[in-house]
């Protein structure tokens, strides 16, 4: 059935769909919606919800409900999503699954709290220390935001990592008519132990890389650490232990790219200038596209939906047969570096940028086309 | 060592001073017109860990760390440290060594490997594989000096004979580096190493010789079972000084607690309760 | 030696533990396995949560389920462990660095809630696993590496910070007292509700060295002291220091407070 719904609930609706058992946040504009929902839909559905006194505390208990078996997730905007950092570090190296949705604000600091923004998609990628796997979702309309949370779900179970899911305040905020009942659910499933409990061994890992995880209290005991620890789970400096660990994290996700990576296209096969761009932005560039290319201009639109993993192969490819590549996000250029690192030269990398807290307009990107095409001329 | 160049090495257990030696020997170098790089490693340091400081001076220095068998000095604050770093010395090289005996916590953690005792203090021996080495205990040489505290400055009195830095540099370097207070006594501490013979070396620890005393054997009123190889020995004690009979003590070449006067036993369990090393369980003897 | 048998639950192979020799923990940590012996705890059903420190490096030793979180956050993970399988008897343990600096939020709002978690706070007035730097429960005139001229800032009473923020049983004990130790960890894991005991502990390696105060047999001696009220003050410990004007009271072990959830 159709509902006009908000992004923020919808964000609601897919993790409870999901299997999310257990939400625990602190208030922070733009995603306090995501709280105030899930107080009042999960214990309806046999979960808990809490709230923390701050946004490390939220994203720790998230970490002992995950450890205790519950699919669990917080939200939380820049501000927040800065101090979740070393929790985020911390189920990246002892592998818990959990859900983290960052609804993007201006910053940095306090910034502009209820304006719209895309600052957060580098401290996603980069925002704690060491090396790590990241995956990170963008959702660019309210039924992507059901659709990507769910697979958020998914992808932290099956992975046993912390995922990302981004998007800025206008989609958060944005209603849309959405079948819930229509939309795509992915199945969230973590995988157990078969063993003994005597012969388990927490990061000891199956062919896919992923070690199956136990549930505390169910008779298998195992010590869970931030330190780097070996595949009992003892911490360890072994350098041959410590470079295979951070290796294997890392390759675990290379290995499920292919299941990860996704992104939407409109009129690749032609276009001669791209436009790459993801969220709200891409819904001004896709409006720009499509009014180009009414007019018989070779324009098209490539939206990453995965921004960690980005979908370089792909990007690559479009590179190939575009003579431009404009980037259009509401930063001062974040995945521009990355579209510049993967472009590589193979065409021209234009910036679109705005980060005055509005949203970019279609008009932004067509001009920004314009004076592509114009410098090129 | 009188050459342009050179490496020395100081290694010992952290609280001794290797990085102030260190700094002191880099500051002397300096003073003579020498490139210095001088690196360290403190492990858990203060906590009686490891520590290395690395000192390489020349007429240019570029790389700051010695490779295995480069050291053409090594001074080691500690008996089993030396022994560690021997790896380090270049033949022909010298090893300047105090016989301290400080249990490091990798003495500890070796033990998971079976190391359970301590390496014996035989300055003879080594002297087969390392024909120049100038052993002293620093520490009684630094108390006569004044205060035992400056026995690492005794060692560099004994190093100052194998660099080419001048006296009055060491000197400077020592007063520019030490706490004025403290500057007297390691004068004199320097002064005494740089005068000293080799082979002041003696025995750390004296046996503990088990007690015999009191006619007819008591029967004991219970066993201690030991765990050696949890034990942290005597640089924690607790055991040995709250027995109220005294039945505990330690051997010289061993780490772990042994017990002395088994018979003056009376299964209080004391030492268990206080032991934070889950190291001894008291089996009290069932009654005959 | 009491006959209760705890070496079963201990990891033996991760022993020898890192802790300094003479370092009050492992006496807490015994003191703990033979109370949760006491109260014959289902071990697949309890679970050990520990922040960053000296202190909570004790749980990796246990044989049973254990989490070793970050710096300051173990209650966090704790109360959700608790609240998304309340069938667990959670047990974190804790430093007063970890528990009282960069922990301290966390620790009142656990009070508050009054969640069915048992907190033992190893207080040995020092952080010694970065070095031995000033603790916000380092008494006015301690030396540590940060504080080389003597700390000048009051330091927290753990146990009165407990009971103003909510818990529902708070006790101190202390490693001089072990027997009294087993038994209070057994009535707080007992207790249904937040309970929080503060645990004196020693750390002769930093806090003992810099302040002159001898090694753990004569740091035990002098917790004893404090505790019977004979010493007053850290400065009382070390005749060469000033006596502040005003020291914090004698230490008082036992149960300090206690109301039902």
């Amino acid at each position: 059935m159709t509902e006009l719904l908000q992004g923020n609930r919808a964000c609601v609706q897919a993790a409870i769909a999901s299997g999310c058992r257990f939400f625990a946040g602190y208030p922070i504009t733009p995603s306090s919606e995501i709280a105030e929902s899930m107080a009042r839909l999960l214990p309806e559905a046999g979960g808990v919800f809490m709230q923390m006194e701050d946004e490390m505390a939220s994203l720790g208990a998230v970490l002992g409900a995950s450890l205790a078996g519950s699919p669990a997730m917080t939200a939380t905007s820049g501000p927040g999503f800065s101090l979740m950092q070393e929790h985020i570090g911390y189920a990246a190296l002892a592998e818990i699954p959990c859900v983290v949705v960052d609804v993007m604000r201006g910053g940095p600091s306090t910034g502009l709290p209820t304006r719209p923004s895309q600052g957060d998609v580098m401290q996603a990628r980069w925002g704690t220390h060491g090396d790590h796997p990241v995956v990170a979702l963008a959702p660019a309309s309210v039924s992507e935001i059901y659709e990507l949370t769910s697979l958020a779900f998914a992808l932290s179970e099956r992975l046993r990592l912390p995922a990302l899911v981004l998007y800025d305040e206008v989609v958060g905020h944005l209603r849309e008519p959405v079948d819930p009942g229509s939309l795509r659910l992915s199945r969230a499933e973590r995988r157990r132990p078969t063993v003994e409990p005597a012969a388990y061994r927490p990061y000891a890992p199956d062919a896919d890389l992923v070690p199956p995880l136990a549930d505390f209290g169910t008779g298998y005991r195992f010590h869970v650490t931030g330190l780097t620890h070996d595949e009992a789970g003892r911490p360890t400096e072994e350098p041959a232990v410590v470079g295979a660990l951070h290796r294997r994290l890392q390759e675990k996700v290379a290995r499920a790219r292919d299941d990860v990576v996704s992104f939407a296209g409109i009129g690749l096969e032609d276009a001669e200038v791209v436009v790459v761009a993801y969220g709200i932005a891409a819904r001004a560039a896709e409006r720009a596209v499509t009014d180009a290319r009414s007019r018989g201009e070779r324009l098209g639109l490539f939206r990453p939906r995965t921004l960690w993993p980005f979908p370089d192969v792909e990007l690559r490819a479009v590179a190939e047969r575009a003579h431009t590549i404009v980037v259009a996000e509401m930063n001062l250029g974040q995945m521009l570096l990355e579209v510049e690192r993967v472009v590589a030269g193979r065409a021209r990398v234009e910036a679109c940028l705005r980060a005055d807290g509005t949203p970019l307009t279609p008009e932004d990107v067509a001009h920004a086309v314009a004076s592509a095409a114009g410098a090129l001329a | 060592m009188g050459a342009r160049s050179g490496s020395v090495l100081v290694v010992g257990v952290g609280g001794q001073g290797v990085v102030l030696s260190s700094a002191v020997a880099a500051d002397a170098a300096r003073r003579c017109g020498f490139d210095v790089k001088q690196s360290e490693v403190h492990g858990m340091s203060q906590r009686g860990g490891v520590v290395t400081s690395h000192l390489r001076y020349g007429d240019a220095v570029r790389s700051p760390l010695i490779a295995a068998g480069e050291a053409d000095a090594i001074v080691a604050l500690e008996w089993s440290e030396a022994l560690r770093a021997l790896p380090a010395l270049r033949p022909g090289g010298t090893l300047i060594v105090s016989v301290e005996r400080i249990l490091p916590p990798s003495a500890f953690l070796d033990r998971l490997h079976g190391a359970v005792r301590y390496p014996p203090i035989a300055v003879g021996l080594l002297r087969g594989t390392v024909p120049d080495v100038r052993a002293c205990d620093a520490t009684a040489v630094a108390a006569r000096a004044g205060d035992r505290r400056a026995m690492n400055t005794v060692l560099l009195g004994v190093l100052s004979r194998v660099t080419p830095f001048s006296e009055p540099a060491w000197d400077d370097a020592i007063a520019a580096n030490v706490p004025p207070k403290a500057l007297a006594a390691n004068r004199a501490a320097f002064a005494a190493g740089r005068d000293l013979q080799p082979d002041d070396a003696r025995p750390a620890l004296a046996r503990v010789e088990p007690s015999d005393e009191g006619g007819p054997a008591r029967r004991s009123a219970a066993s201690l079972e030991i765990v050696d190889a949890w034990c942290k020995g005597e640089t924690c004690a607790i055991c040995v000084r709250s027995c109220p009979e005294y039945c505990l003590g330690f051997d010289p070449d061993a780490i772990a607690v042994r017990v002395t006067r088994a018979d003056a036993c009376t299964a209080c369990g004391l030492c268990e309760l206080l032991c934070p090393d889950f190291a001894i369980v008291v089996h009290p003897a069932v009654p005959a | 030696m009491s006959g209760i048998e705890y070496r079963d639950r201990l990891r033996r192979q991760m022993l020898p533990h890192i802790l300094c020799p003479g370092c009050g923990h492992g006496i807490v940590l015994k003191a703990l396995l033979r109370a949760a012996r006491s109260l014959e705890l289902d071990w697949d059903r309890t679970v050990f949560v520990a922040g960053i420190g000296c202190s909570s490096r004790l749980v990796g030793y246990i044989d049973g389920c254990t989490l070793h979180t970050t710096h300051g956050r173990a209650l966090t993970f704790a109360t959700g462990m608790k609240l998304a399988r309340p069938e667990l008897t959670v047990i974190v343990i804790t430093g007063d660095g970890d528990g009282l600096a960069i922990g301290g939020n966390h620790l009142i709002h656990a009070a508050r809630r009054d969640v069915d978690l048992t907190c033992l706070l190893l207080n040995n007035e020092t952080y010694g696993m970065t070095g031995g730097q000033a603790a916000p429960t380092a008494e006015p005139g301690a030396i540590s590496t940060t504080t080389p001229r003597g700390a000048r800032e009051r330091s927290f009473d753990a146990c009165a910070l407990a009971v103003a923020a909510g818990a529902s049983f708070v006790a101190r004990g202390a490693t001089s007292l072990p027997l009294e130790l087993d038994a209070l960890i057994a009535r707080g894991i007992a207790h249904r509700g937040f309970s929080f005991l503060e645990i004196a502990s020693d750390c002769p390696e930093y806090f003992g060295r810099y302040n002159e105060l001898g090694r753990g047999p004569e740091m035990l001696q002098l917790q004893r002291r404090r505790l019977d009220g004979v010493d007053r003050t850290l400065a009382a410990k070390r005749s060469l220091r000033p006596r502040p004007a005003e020291g914090p009271p004698p230490l008082r072990t036992g149960v300090l407070h206690e109301r039902p959830a």
